[in-house]
């Protein structure tokens, strides 16, 4: 088997449902072994995520001059920048669109993660495919993580062990939970079904004939990792059209409003 | 990349001391008599460096009870192979430093030959627990495989020159050759970077499935967390552009430039010590910023544009 998930670009909306899912059912997991956070009534609290939801624009216009960015915590874009941008875009003629990315382990088949640890402590299943954590054997070295290149693994700072996504591998196999929850808490979470889960060995299942019929991709294989997890890139749909909305500027709705009956009526009444 | 200091140490002691190591027992080859105590102080000190070195090591590790299985995993891993190496050296050493206290010729060439192939094992396994990276395009490169034999050969053939003048025909022309050779090898990794930073990888391919059917440019709206992760504090590491300048002249100046002319203008044992005390200063910014200077993918994902 080659367990993995299939993630829809077009229909996620970004609302971390899947990412605070993850966070509950981990955080008690036996498996995982725990998400802890940080510093949660500080200035800065923290914490530890094994799936992470970010938010990016791609813009219709190839053109554009890129808007430099800070390397840091996040980009120095002001919201003005953005507007100003978008503003461009639909002048050029086409519209950017907001994309949201959640990422989480993406179960490799080449998994680097694995290769580099020193202890033992990562590997990857024989049987499904699932690449999962030690926490007897990790010596916290945070080797696997450098490895790593969708920042999939995060070290917990107070066991100082690594921890990642297991794919909920004490949901998917329990037999004690109805056949339908039997899938990663992800998935059962999001409102809009744009997380599958399944078997990619099996040509039949449905994250197969997804990842078929919408070209899904993994992300940066040049690296040679072989990600499993495939993403659904968003669809090119067709601009509504505004013209009809737009020819219903405020003085014409104005004029026609008054052309009416009761509008004549109220006009009068106005007058008297 | 957050630069360890532990690590930064660790690369640099132990890098010496195999360096120190390698040359001494090679210098034994040609000269199978009774070692002077200024060769015995030197294997002292090569010793210490590479235990220091290791024990440092240990010191970044956020789960230190589990050390010990790093030795489990010499088949796929360098950082295993690393430790592995590195421990074998010590029964061998020990057995070869008797061989010398003996003048069991045979012994000496035997274990000998065995120890200075180890000291360059261990020098290569450090290199390519960094060099195996595909993550890190400044890591991944021949220069980093070769950078940390040559630097250790470096620095170990000051120190050897440092604690046995009468070493000077041979450690002499080793050390002003290995500077040179290092620093040329810098010096290409150098212009390599100021080519090729940023253009590696940019985040249109780190997020491929978003360029199916948009043509145009990708970038981060929103990471998605307020404050720090460990992904930022790990990978998000930001050198501040005038303190990054500082350490590169440091680098240059105190690692290969005064050492070579220290070298050549006198062979006082004075001159020698302060050449190899400015060259290990010298590698401690050198390998701070190989540390610091490195982009990890990961970046694409939290705003940067390119790498």
């Amino acid at each position: 088997m080659k367990l993995g998930l299939v993630i829809d670009l077009d229909t996620c909306v970004g609302c971390h449902a899947c990412a605070v899912a993850c966070k509950e059912w981990n955080g008690q997991s036996l498996m995982a072994g725990g998400a802890p956070d940080y510093a949660t009534q500080g200035a800065e609290p923290s914490g530890l995520w094994f799936n992470r939801v970010r938010h990016f624009e791609v813009s219709a216009v190839e053109s554009r001059s890129n808007v430099s960015m800070d390397p840091g915590v996040g980009p120095t874009l002001k919201p003005i920048d953005i507007q100003l941008a978008a503003v461009r875009d639909i002048k050029a003629g086409g519209c950017s669109k907001t994309v949201n990315v959640p990422m989480s382990c993406m179960h490799c088949e080449d998994a680097d993660c694995v290769t580099v640890c020193p202890t033992g402590a990562s590997y990857k299943r024989a049987e499904d495919g699932i690449v999962l954590i030690d926490p007897d054997k990790c010596m916290g070295c945070n080797y696997c993580s450098w490895a790593c290149p969708y920042g999939a693994r995060e070290l917990d700072q107070n066991e100082g062990v690594m921890r990642k996504c297991t794919l909920c591998v004490d949901r998917i196999y329990d037999q004690a939970l109805p056949e339908t929850e039997r899938q990663p808490a992800c998935v059962l979470a999001c409102p809009t079904h744009a997380r599958h889960f399944g078997d990619f060995d099996d040509p039949h299942s449905k994250v197969s004939i997804l990842s078929l019929a919408r070209e899904g991709e993994g992300m940066l294989p040049e690296l040679g990792y072989k990600p499993v997890n495939r993403y659904l890139p968003p669809r090119a749909m067709p601009a509504i059209d505004t013209s009809s909305v737009q020819a219903l500027s405020k003085v014409a709705l104005k004029e026609r409003l008054a052309n009416t009956k009761i509008g004549q009526f109220i006009n009068r009444m106005v007058s008297l | 990349m957050k630069p360890a200091l532990s690590v930064v140490f660790f690369t640099v002691s132990s890098g010496a001391g195999l360096g120190l190591m390698f040359l001494l027992v090679l210098s034994r080859f040609s000269h199978l008599a009774a070692a002077s105590s200024q060769w015995w102080a030197a294997a002292l000190a090569s010793g210490v460096l590479l235990t220091v070195g290791l024990v440092t090591s240990t010191l970044h590790l956020a789960n230190p009870k589990n050390a010990w299985r790093a030795f489990s995993r010499f088949k796929t891993s360098w950082l295993s192979r690393e430790g592995v190496l590195a421990v074998a050296i010590y029964p061998l050493a020990a057995l070869y430093l008797w061989a010398v206290y003996q003048q069991q010729r045979s012994l000496i060439v035997g274990l000998g030959i065995i120890l200075t192939l180890l000291c360059i094992a261990v020098l290569y396994s450090t290199a390519m627990i960094y060099a195996c990276l595909k993550t890190i395009p400044r890591w991944n490169n021949w220069q980093t495989r070769l950078a940390f034999p040559v630097l250790g050969l470096m620095s170990g053939s000051i120190l050897l020159l440092a604690f046995v003048p009468q070493a000077r025909p041979f450690a002499g022309p080793m050390a002003m050759g290995m500077l040179v050779l290092g620093g040329l090898l810098k010096l290409s990794y150098v212009v390599r970077f100021a080519r090729m930073d940023g253009q590696h990888l940019n985040i249109n391919q780190a997020l491929q499935p978003l360029r199916k059917q948009q043509a145009g440019q990708v970038r981060l709206l929103d990471v998605g967390h307020s404050a720090g992760t460990f992904l930022t504090n790990e990978f998000m590491f930001e050198l501040a552009r005038d303190r990054a300048l500082q350490l590169r002249w440091a680098m240059w100046i105190l690692g290969f430039i005064l050492p070579l002319l220290l070298l050549l203008i006198s062979a006082s044992s004075v001159t020698v010590w302060i050449a190899a005390l400015f060259n290990l200063i010298g590698l401690l910014c050198e390998r701070w910023l190989f540390f610091a200077e490195a982009q990890h993918v990961v970046r694409l994902y939290h705003g940067q544009s390119s790498i």
